[in-house]
């Protein structure tokens, strides 16, 4: 008899070796462990572990072999133990219980198991405290230290234990709350929550004093108390996550507030002035779409997920791209995730900080493990997704020490009809059923990031951080889009995200009048649940359908043939009213108006920040060639090829335009996938945000976003009349005027610019609170803000195979510059790395850069363009170097033609709109017919050799491309 | 000529494979593996058995080990059966390391399997562009190609052989395709040319038929010219290398 299998590879596995070559330590090895909750006799323990492992690549240990194996690897002396914490999703587990119950059926009834790390080493206590520090994370998982000898005598003994989730047994009564009193108590339940009968507090609604006064007013207009529930969800449905109050608040003089005026503002103005069928679902559903041609919508959306990522980086970041690939399900009908996006900002992965959330206790995670966590978390849920991932990019500043910056992005597609009616339109209809499907419902992310006061206890299951699960939502997924979709079988779909069922519901509800939902129904993932808990819960992995009663039962088959759970939880309704009954007794009811709009308005002031001057320092003296491979090998341009080859960008046969390009692999600004087998058009995709201009000129600073975002479409080739953008904006302490002032600045830019451009915004999101406040390592109080982020996401509609272009020149190709060149290295690259000389920072004049992408679109289709590159980080001198290694062909460039600005300047100021081209010698008529001669700059030409050479009258420097490439391929210190 | 796609549990790659088969010639149907297992008779009307790429089971317990024990219980007898007739069976990716878990390549001795599917040496998950080399020419799958030009994407690619068998396998000749450095001599375990530092540089194996095929590189994702990287130095072509592949299952049943 025995409770545990344990598992052990035979050779070493790429994780040992990493372990063992981080560690120093060769002695490293690592079992599989899964601890069962009852005793399995001899029969079972062979057939579960012949069902779980591998004859010829693994040892099953067991009690009377596990000395004699592993003390032929060596003397383990120490053992670290890991496993999740009770109520974490456990996705191996899921799995194994799945294939036993699966291939064993009905010879082993309920049981629970846990998956579990067990790491062996020989070596000091010391070395294995520090293994668990960089394995787990003691927010989900639990770490047990102790000797080998301890570990055989566990083993011998039976004594390995998985913790269920062990919830007191609550009988639920209906709770009515009080609000008839004092300001100081009313506002003690919106900072620390409801208070339970046992005087504990359930963790901050985030509601303030006149929030909190405006639902006593409605409920004593109404003549009864409130319920917990009508509470909570209020709270839920007023948060700053869900109603973008700042953004829709009234801001000094403007009333409608800067998302009306300067965002919807912008598209409804593009729209009126393009007269065309482009944008076709905007702002009102979970993502934004535009036509791909005359058969497809394409659907765009960019979600944040920071600080889910800042507690467990991992588990943030994978819900993050799992739950943004379900704003495309829940698009219309339902889209079919065909792309993710991503874009991390970063604190330096090789910089300690040692910040503390409290006083001397409650570290922050290292900026290592932060940045390693998130990157795998949106490989292991983009890559287990089966949705290709090739556009992203990395930005490192230390103002991200207190809060990455996780932005996950989903690009869907969906048929314009279906079965003759629009499927960008959805209605759930009175009597519909409501639905949910997918997986089940715990205390996931209740109340968000606080910590509950259940949280000490180590029964408790934790509810501040959910981990995706993205098999699951994969198989829900593939039956809505290939089973019922197409059918139409139901007449709406949305996801639960933030809010869960109380938003998803409550959102729904709105297109047929109301809803009466039964809480009691809700499959739960274990009992003890309040119906408040399972009301908010953010458990993942979960839609919500509305169903006609006619096709109920056909829905729900086609969902459990497929292992897929779905339930019905109530009904939509006529009547104008919210009803949440558990069992019979009525908790919530109240009118859909007040649910959705009876929250008190802002009113906001900004003032002007005042602009702390940058200390100017001195600027080193080095060769150009130094200089150029400095810049190559900083963070911020140095390749990202390492993500790029662990994410899976070729899954779905659609990649075109690949995230490495040229012989050279050079990472690129602009990613294309060709979605349909039957169409040649293309998707392109790009990206930019520049929160190192945000102190200087926020205005500017979102001019050169969209600038880079749109001309990196440009440039890959994309039609100019077929380009939409995304904005997410990540704030700094939104409750200061003047990052209110920054947040208008920026806002502004986004009308100028998208109606100057013609793009129009179709989809956005804001996250106003980016701060971090806690302590420093000698328990001084500190605040870091990260710098505004302003993140444009650019898609566009690329017509034809042939107008996508290159980036490496051939020999004889002359090289011009597309724009004009400023002195403009306030807050550049170089200027980080070189010292501040005086200068200014990055403008976008519109009208001169539309004349360049106009020109530049029209050559590119009559051929004329060989191979182009958007100037952007460490400007000319940078996207020539990469021109280079992308080619493996030499460049001669000369310096000869700079106008009034240095060598410095002209090679590297990050002024906007500019574009690296190379046309063949024989182009070079037909390009000047379209190119006026003040719109551009021959710089040189490829020259096939292995050297890129800069030419200065008469003083010739060079650089061997493969050195540039080695500076450019350099690992970044600390990932 | 008719297809089967198999799908379901996170394979993820069913429509692009069912597409590569369309496109030189093939009907075909995308099968999810509960309705198989339902009715495994459907099995008598197709030509080809496509497993494809994908997640299945998240890798959990060892790519491809949970849908390829839930084939075992449900479904071996009829694929076995499947694979000793003149058809043809296809394991791509997630597929190869689903039939090598079913023991159904190299089978050269029993129901158990004896190749074991690890982890690459790297350690991490490679999505990349190789060049691998047909050794075994016999097989329909690979007849009269030389070298192809396919991605791979996987954590788990590396072959795990013994020695005893190996020595058989070459016996054998059940070798597919072996990775290749960029003088097309063999990569040696070279990294990155071989991506995941497979044993003797086997990116494919085969039974001793030759119409059961593993293969870790993805055929599927070089259908078109312009999937291959740098497509726009080289459009004279209409399709990548990864159509050989198909073409040659069109060509057997010919």
């Amino acid at each position: 008899m025995t409770n545990t299998i344990q598992i052990l590879s035979i050779e070493k596995t790429g994780k040992e070796s990493s372990l063992q070559k981080e560690h120093k330590n060769k002695s490293i090895k690592i079992i599989d462990g899964y601890f069962f909750s009852r005793n399995l006799d001899d029969q079972k323990f062979t057939k579960i572990s012949k069902l779980i492992s591998n004859d010829v690549s693994q040892t099953i240990l067991t009690k009377k072999n596990v000395n004699k194996v592993l003390s032929s690897y060596c003397n383990f002396n120490w053992v670290v133990e890991i496993k999740f914490l009770p109520g974490v999703t456990d996705n191996i587990a899921t799995t194994v219980k799945e294939i036993i119950k699966d291939n064993l059926k009905s010879s082993f009834k309920s049981f629970e198991l846990g998956s579990t790390k067990i790491i062996l080493i020989k070596g000091r206590k010391e070395d294995i405290t520090k293994i668990s520090k960089n394995e787990a994370n003691p927010l989900i998982q639990t770490i047990k230290i102790y000797s080998f000898k301890q570990y055989l005598n566990n083993f011998k003994k039976n004594q390995f234990k998985i913790e269920k989730v062990k919830l007191p047994k609550k009988k639920y009564s209906k709770k009515e709350i009080n609000l008839d009193i004092s300001d100081y108590n009313l506002s003690l339940i919106g900072k620390l929550g409801i208070e339970e009968n046992d005087k504990s507090r359930r963790g901050t609604l985030g509601l303030d004093l006149e929030s909190l006064k405006t639902i006593r007013n409605y409920f004593s207009t109404i003549k009864r108390k409130p319920t917990d529930v009508e509470i909570e969800t209020l709270a839920q449905t007023w948060s700053e996550h869900c109603k973008h109050k700042i953004f829709s608040a009234k801001i000094d003089d403007i009333q409608e507030g800067i998302f009306k005026k300067y965002i919807k503002g912008a598209t409804e103005k593009i729209i009126q002035l393009r007269k065309d069928n482009f944008c076709v679902s905007l702002f009102t559903d979970n993502a934004g779409g535009i036509e791909f041609n005359k058969d497809w919508i394409i659907c765009h959306k960019v979600e944040t997920h920071n600080t889910p990522s800042a507690l467990d980086p991992f588990g943030g970041a994978i819900t993050g791209i799992v739950g943004v690939n379900r704003d495309c399900l829940g698009f219309g009908k339902g889209a079919k995730p065909i792309a993710n996006t991503y874009a991390y900002y970063l604190a330096d992965p090789n910089k300690k900080y040692q910040l503390y959330r409290q006083k001397n206790k409650d570290p922050m995670l290292p900026a290592n493990f932060i940045a390693k966590g998130i990157i795998s978390g949106v490989r292991v849920g983009g890559n287990c997704s089966g949705i290709p991932t090739p556009q992203g990019n990395v930005y490192f500043d230390d103002r991200f020490a207190g809060k990455p910056l996780v932005f996950c992005g989903t690009v869907g597609i969906i048929p314009k009809k279906i079965k003759g009616k629009l499927s960008h339109k959805k209605k759930a209809n009175p009597g519909d059923i409501i639905l949910m499907a997918g997986g089940r419902v715990g205390k996931d992310g209740i109340h968000g990031a606080t910590f509950s006061s259940e949280e000490l206890d180590p029964n408790s299951p934790v509810s501040a951080v959910q981990i995706g699960d993205p098999i699951t939502q994969k198989k829900m997924s593939d039956v809505i889009i290939r089973e019922l979709r197409d059918e139409n079988l139901y007449s709406s779909i949305t996801d639960n995200g933030a809010g869960g069922l109380s938003s998803s519901i409550g959102e729904m509800a709105k297109e047929s009048g109301g809803f009466i939902v039964n809480l009691e129904k809700v499959p739960l993932k274990y009992n003890g649940l309040y119906p408040w808990e399972i009301w908010v819960s953010e458990s993942q992995e979960r839609m919500t359908l509305a169903v006609p009663p006619a096709n109920i039962k056909k829905v729900i088959n086609r969902f459990n043939a497929r292992g897929v759970e779905a339930t019905i939880i109530g009904k939509f309704i006529k009547k104008e009213k919210a009803i949440v009954k558990y069992n019979k007794t009525e908790i919530l009811n109240l009118d859909m108006e007040f649910l959705h709009e009876g929250y008190p308005k802002l009113n906001l002031k900004t003032s002007f920040p005042k602009i702390k001057k940058e200390k100017k320092k001195i600027i080193k003296k080095s060769s150009l060639i130094v200089k150029l491979h400095k810049l190559l090998s900083s963070p911020n341009i140095v390749s990202k090829e390492f993500i790029a080859t662990q994410y899976d960008h070729e899954v779905q046969a659609t990649s075109i335009i690949k995230p490495l390009q040229g012989e050279g692999r050079v990472f690129g600004n602009a990613t294309a996938i060709k979605p349909l087998f039957d169409d040649e058009k293309s998707i392109a995709l790009s990206q930019a945000a520049y929160p190192q201009y945000a102190e200087t000129n926020p205005y500017d600073m979102a001019g050169c976003s969209i600038d880079t975002a749109y001309k990196n479409l440009i440039v890959s080739g994309a039609n100019s009349k077929k380009i939409a953008i995304l904005d997410n904006f990540c704030w700094c302490s939104s409750d200061e005027p003047d990052r209110l002032y920054q947040l208008k600045e920026a806002a502004k830019a986004c009308y100028d610019y998208a109606v100057a451009y013609q793009t129009p915004f179709i989809s956005g999101k804001d996250s106003m609170f980016n701060d971090f406040k806690g302590f420093d390592k000698t328990g001084k109080s500190v605040k870091i803000s990260i710098p505004p982020t302003l993140l444009i996401s650019s898609i566009g509609v690329v017509d034809k195979i042939s107008h996508l272009t290159k980036m490496t020149p051939d020999d004889g190709d002359i090289l011009l510059v597309l724009g004009n060149t400023r002195n403009e290295l306030q807050d550049s690259v170089y200027s980080k790395i070189k010292g501040y000389e005086k200068s200014k920072n990055p403008v976008v004049n519109s009208k001169d850069a539309l004349r360049t992408y106009r020109n530049f679109e029209k050559a590119n289709k009559l051929g004329i363009i060989n191979s182009a590159i958007g100037i952007d980080l460490g400007g000319i001198g940078i996207a020539v170097t990469k021109m280079a290694i992308a080619s493996k062909k030499g460049l001669t460039i000369d310096l000869k033609l700079k106008n009034k600005i240095s060598v410095d300047q002209f090679l590297f100021s990050e002024s906007q709109s500019r574009i690296l081209v190379s046309i063949k010698k024989n182009k070079l008529a037909n390009f000047k017919k379209i190119f006026k001669s003040s719109d551009y700059t021959i710089i040189g030409k490829c020259t096939g050799l292995d050297v890129v050479e800069f030419k200065d009258n008469k003083k010739i420097t060079r650089g061997k491309i493969s050195d540039f490439a080695k500076s450019y391929k350099q690992n970044i210190k600390g990932l | 000529m008719n297809v089967l796609v198999l799908s379901g549990y996170g394979i993820n790659c069913e429509n692009e494979t069912l597409h590569a088969f369309e496109v030189v010639g093939f009907k075909g149907k995308i099968v999810h593996i509960n309705d198989l297992i339902q009715n495994p008779k459907q099995l008598n009307n197709y030509q080809v058995f496509a497993i494809p790429g994908g997640f299945s089971y998240g890798d959990d317990t060892g790519s491809g080990n949970a849908m390829a024990k839930k084939i075992m219980t449900n479904l071996y007898d009829q694929l076995l059966d499947f694979s000793l007739k003149d058809k043809l069976i296809i394991g791509i990716c997630n597929g190869c390391q689903i039939l090598i878990n079913l023991g159904l390549v190299p089978s050269l001795n029993k129901k158990d399997p004896e190749v074991a599917m690890i982890e690459n040496k790297s350690g991490s998950y490679e999505c990349r562009w190789v060049d691998v080399k047909v050794n075994n020419n016999k097989s329909p799958w690979l007849k009269n190609i030389s070298i192809l030009n396919l991605p791979v994407a996987h954590q788990e690619g590396q072959f795990m052989i013994p020695i005893n068998l190996l020595k058989s396998i070459k016996a054998n000749n059940l070798i597919g395709l072996q990775y290749i450095n960029n003088h097309k001599k063999l990569a040696k375990g070279q990294f990155p040319f071989n991506p995941n530092g497979s044993k003797d540089d086997i990116a494919a194996l085969t039974n001793q038929n030759g119409n059961v095929l593993a293969m870790m590189p993805h055929p599927e994702r070089a259908l078109y010219h312009y999937h291959v990287p740098n497509w726009q130095n080289n459009t004279s072509k209409k399709f990548g290398d990864g159509y050989k592949i198909f073409i040659n299952a069109k060509k057997f049943f010919a």
